[in-house]
């Protein structure tokens, strides 16, 4: 496998687990938390039983895998440490954003989820305030998904 | 903050205003890397 193979099927494997990871968190809140004031209250453990589950294991995963391949392209195009200490800010901003972003999906939002459907044994108590943690940082993650995706189209397409 | 985020709109729109802010970090970042060749033709301008 020749280097610019490598460093195609990298770009696109990053590209293909961040379209699963913006698009799930597009899904949760553009689609599903606006939706589910809607439901009627006998329908709604479709969506905290089955859906959302789901969902959500496809989600962070994506965020993972997005991160992961991420700075292994950028190790592999040399520009990594360039990046992360912003000597190369285009990128490197859209990185640490990312970074953020994963960090929340992983150590923030999915804890809380497994407390808000049920997942891990809570007191009842917990959940709301579990719930709202968890929708608050996905909201905050959607926030940062708008510069952190402008970044990274930057570096083939310069904004200024 | 709280407030900005129970809001899709404000969201966006707080998306939009930190892509802004963004473009303008990274460009004054951008200006403040004088490489050292720039640097060394700048001290030699500035001692003529």
């Amino acid at each position: 496998m020749t280097h610019e193979f490598g460093l195609f099927l990298i770009r696109y494997l990053h590209v293909i687990s961040g379209v699963m990871w913006i698009g799930l968190l597009w899904y949760f809140n553009f689609v599903q938390i606006p939706s589910m004031g809607k439901i009627p209250d006998e329908q709604k453990p479709a969506i905290s039983k089955v859906i959302a589950p789901e969902a959500l294991f496809w989600f962070r995963w994506g965020a993972a895998f997005t991160v992961l391949f991420g700075l292994l392209l950028a190790l592999m195009n040399g520009y990594i440490v360039e990046a992360l200490t912003l000597k190369e800010p285009n990128i490197g901003i859209g990185m640490w954003l990312g970074i953020i972003m994963a960090y929340n999906v992983w150590f923030i939002i999915w804890p809380n989820q497994k407390i808000a459907l049920g997942i891990v044994e809570a007191e009842a108590s917990a959940k709301p305030a579990a719930g709202r943690k968890a929708m608050l940082f996905s909201r905050l993650n959607t926030m940062l998904s708008i510069p952190m995706l402008a970044s990274m189209i930057s570096v083939q397409n310069p904004i200024m | 903050m709280g407030k900005i985020l129970e809001s899709l709109k404000l969201t966006i729109i707080s998306g939009i205003l930190l892509t802004v802010i963004m473009v303008f970090a990274t460009e004054a970042i951008y200006n403040n890397q004088v490489s050292a060749p720039e640097q060394a033709a700048s001290d030699l301008i500035n001692k003529m």
